[in-house]
């Protein structure tokens, strides 16, 4: 069966209109390229009545040529084209899959008689083709190898542009093609992100699978260099055409992203086995994402006082690599790292970049959020702490501030800032401020703290910041907000392990390898006033008992010191019961002299002069509610096994936050 | 005056009002406004309702916070007050009127549980 050609179709392409499945016949084939690795194939098409020669082959279809299925003569389908503009104005058509409708032998030889279309020879009548539709969304045929490539090819579909198709080695097909015509004018990569490309979310990812770039394409960022060269040293224009930051990958070298620094951090040091160094890291936003980059050592010192956050930069040449989860919020495949020859430069042009990319969160919502996210968050300061200093772990002094930060649901929660932030605060007139990067915690509940990474921003300038300003003013200063963070008391907040006496025989509580610790809420009915009191050594942290010599001496064993006199301390055994159970609890002196409401050493003197007003004080200890905090503990003495119960902590009734506990033990027991 | 005391009084808000007709009730709210008479003033629950009071005296001084009021529902559902309580806002934790109100509906969503009536006759 003789094929009909689509006459008018290379008239077409030649002027770079899509024509949708064009049905051409091969004329010739020329290989180009360097001999080395993969062969770029030029074909000379012809649709009868025209032929067109600046076809190339995307180098998946190679082996049409190289198994000797594409040859000369034989009628093609083009189901899958891209239409490259080069500087100059002409058009190349990068065939990305073709179907052999019939072979050389079946056409015999040349259709019509096609006169080669060039730059005045278009002048025959311009039949009308089909053209509305862009590059056709036929799937891939089955020749195309990878399942990389078909993923990649419906994402291209979709998205166009930036020509994929290999799944071979994207840096050395690119050679050939570079000294193929492509290489005389750089290709412009505008009409490519002009097409469909832009509609969809470029993000990489199944280009990443398969490095692809098709020469034209490589031809892009190639321009990009001497483009690129140029504000580097002139300063004036801006490169054409920066990279979006979705589709930085590591298989492409040279690319220009234009940018703005969100969150600079400070420079770190670090000393580990493997040595030393420093490092800082910003992140970067454009239009189409956002991306880490971090600098170490060198590059620290050329580029930490260069980087300011909020400007806008062109920044090229730089290594990119796989994010490392662990360090970075963002959700970029990639983040970057800076080396010697990277270049960072101030860009003027900065429509389009958009500010900070804040995702916040309402307080309110914190709650349902899990521990340890990172989140945005934005509100007013109504109150803050002064700075503190804390000595941590390690050893490290630090400063330290707590805010309270109210938002429009009228909740409140706490934001600890540590270190230079901490300082520099400035809480007078109740600014807004946003937060990038903190971590929820459910210290107290739920509260923020900026980490290393977080950026804090003081008023800034955004509308959501504008909107929280107004609603403050104008309402937010007279509610008496619920705060998440209930930091008044450290009895409150998640910490807490609420629990009944009853529990503590019924759960076994103390018998694991570790003691168990617990909160309740309970009724002081008995304390046992005999040996509620002990003569203690005097000297500072030591609580033995001591021996009274009965020469007016006493001596303490462990000092191994004898004193002329001592301390009063309590040890309390008081019985505990709340509506289930009884427990006897031991209190020591701190918590006892809570209990009693009288200092150990007032109560000594008390049960040698006035008895009865000895008695009172225990008579009026009894029968009051307190919170109680506690440790239980398997113990054994002589051959006994007792679970014992030590009072930590004696706390007043929060009867507010109790009702509120009761009630939603009540309900959830209800439902 | 004697009477209304030996019998149990559930505690109500707004919403129970008219479940509580011709019945001894103890409702607590915010005081809002006292009208000139004096002998009416009207009232707001936790959940924001509001509802009125009337005295057999008119006041004889400011009224304001929060009151107990214990009295009879009447068919309009106003609270005829027998007797009525201030507490004190100077002294101790402050009130939670709608933590109060919380309690209140869980006493009449779970009635088996708290049994007022039987308590108060035997």
């Amino acid at each position: 069966m003789s094929v009909r050609l689509t006459e008018g179709a290379v008239e077409a392409l030649f002027k770079g209109v899509e024509v949708n499945n064009p049905m051409l016949q091969l004329l010739s084939i020329r290989q180009i390229g360097a001999p080395s690795a993969s062969p770029r194939f030029r074909l000379m098409m012809s649709d009868g009545q025209h032929s067109l020669s600046s076809v190339i082959l995307a180098t998946q279809l190679n082996y049409l040529i190289e198994q000797n299925l594409l040859v000369p003569n034989c009628v093609c389908l083009l189901k899958k084209i891209i239409i490259n503009t080069l500087a100059d104005g002409r058009h190349v058509v990068i065939v990305m899959d073709l179907e052999i409708l019939q072979s050389a032998e079946e056409t015999g030889g040349k259709i019509g008689n096609p006169t080669p279309c060039s730059a005045d020879g278009k002048n025959s009548s311009p039949k009308k083709v089909s053209s509305s539709t862009s590059v056709s969304a036929s799937p891939p045929s089955a020749a195309v190898p990878g399942t990389s490539y078909s993923s990649s090819n419906t994402a291209f579909s979709a998205s166009g542009g930036r020509g994929r198709g290999f799944t071979g080695k994207a840096p050395v097909n690119a050679s050939p093609m570079k000294a193929s015509p492509m290489k005389a004018s750089p290709m412009k990569a505008s009409p490519m992100k002009a097409s469909p490309m832009k509609a969809s979310p470029m993000k990489a990812s199944p280009m990443k699978a398969s490095p692809m770039k098709t020469s034209p394409m490589k031809a892009s960022p190639m321009k990009a260099s001497p483009m690129k060269a140029s504000p580097m040293k002139a300063n004036s224009a801006s490169p054409a055409k920066a990279m979006s930051i979705a589709n930085l990958n590591p298989y492409q070298s040279k690319w220009t992203i234009r940018a703005r620094v969100t969150n600079k951090s400070n420079i770190r040091t670090w000393s580990n086995s493997r040595g030393e160094g420093k490092l800082f890291s910003f992140e970067i936003v454009d239009e189409s994402g956002e991306i880490k980059i971090t600098a170490f050592n060198n590059e620290v010192d050329k580029f930490f006082s260069l980087v300011e956050q909020g400007k806008v930069y062109y920044i090229s040449k730089a290594t990119l690599k796989a994010a490392n989860k662990q360090y970075t919020t963002l959700k970029h495949e990639y983040e970057m790292t800076l080396h010697a020859n990277s270049s960072i430069v101030p860009c003027d042009d900065i429509q389009g970049v958009p500010t900070l990319n804040c995702d916040f969160v309402p307080i309110a919502e914190l709650e349902n959020r899990d521990k340890d996210a990172i989140i945005d968050l934005i509100g007013v300061c109504k109150s803050a702490e002064d700075v503190s200093r804390i000595t941590t772990k390690s050893s490290r002094e630090v400063s330290k501030r707590e805010l309270s930060l109210i938002d429009t649901t009228g909740k409140v929660v706490t934001v600890t800032l540590w270190g230079d932030e901490a300082e520099k605060f400035d809480s007078s007139g109740q600014p807004v401020v946003a937060i990038k990067g903190a971590r929820l915690s459910d210290f107290g509940g739920r509260s923020l703290s900026a980490l290393f990474s977080s950026t804090v921003m003081v008023n800034p300038d955004i509308p959501e910041a504008f909107r929280l300003r107004a609603w403050y003013d104008k309402e937010g200063y007279a509610l008496d907000s619920q705060s998440l963070t209930e930091t008044r008391s450290s009895v409150s907040g998640s910490r807490m392990n609420w629990k009944m006496l009853s529990d503590v025989k019924s759960e076994s509580m103390g018998h694991g390898e570790k003691a168990d610790y617990f909160s309740c809420i309970a009724t002081v009915v008995y304390i046992r006033k005999e040996n509620c009191l002990y003569q203690a050594c005097p000297s500072a942290d030591c609580n033995k008992k001591v021996i009274d010599q009965q020469n007016g001496l006493y001596r303490c064993e462990k000092c191994n010191r004898d004193f002329p006199n001592f301390k009063y301390r309590l040890l309390l055994s008081a019985n505990l019961a709340d509506f289930g159970d009884n427990q006897w609890v031991t209190c020591f002196q701190e918590t006892a002299e809570v209990l009693l409401g009288h200092s150990a050493e007032a109560l000594g003197q008390l049960r040698d002069t006035d008895e009865d007003a000895f008695d009172e004080v225990f008579q009026k200890a009894t029968f009051r509610t307190h919170i109680f905090k506690n440790r239980a503990k398997l113990e054994t003495y002589n051959d006994e096994c007792r679970v014992k119960v030590t009072v930590l902590e004696v706390l007043p009734v929060n009867h507010r936050e109790y009702s509120r506990r009761l009630l939603s033990n009540i309900h959830k027991l209800a439902s | 005056m004697a009477g209304i005391l030996d019998v149990p009084k559930p505690r109500i808000n707004c919403s129970m009002l008219s479940q509580h007709i011709n019945r001894a009730v103890c409702f607590v709210g915010r005081v809002e406004k006292v009208y000139p008479t004096g002998k009416t003033f009207s009232v707001s629950d936790g959940e924001g309702n509001n509802a009125t009071v009337e005295l057999n005296e008119p006041l004889e001084e400011e009224l304001s916070g929060i009151v107990e009021v214990i009295g009879m529902v009447s068919n309009k559902g106003a609270i005829m007050a027998t007797t009525y309580d201030v507490l004190r806002e100077d002294k101790g934790t402050p009130f939670d009127l709608e933590l109060y109100n919380e309690a209140v509906k869980l006493i009449h969503d779970f009635p088996q549980h708290y049994p007022f009536e039987v308590a108060a006759s035997g």
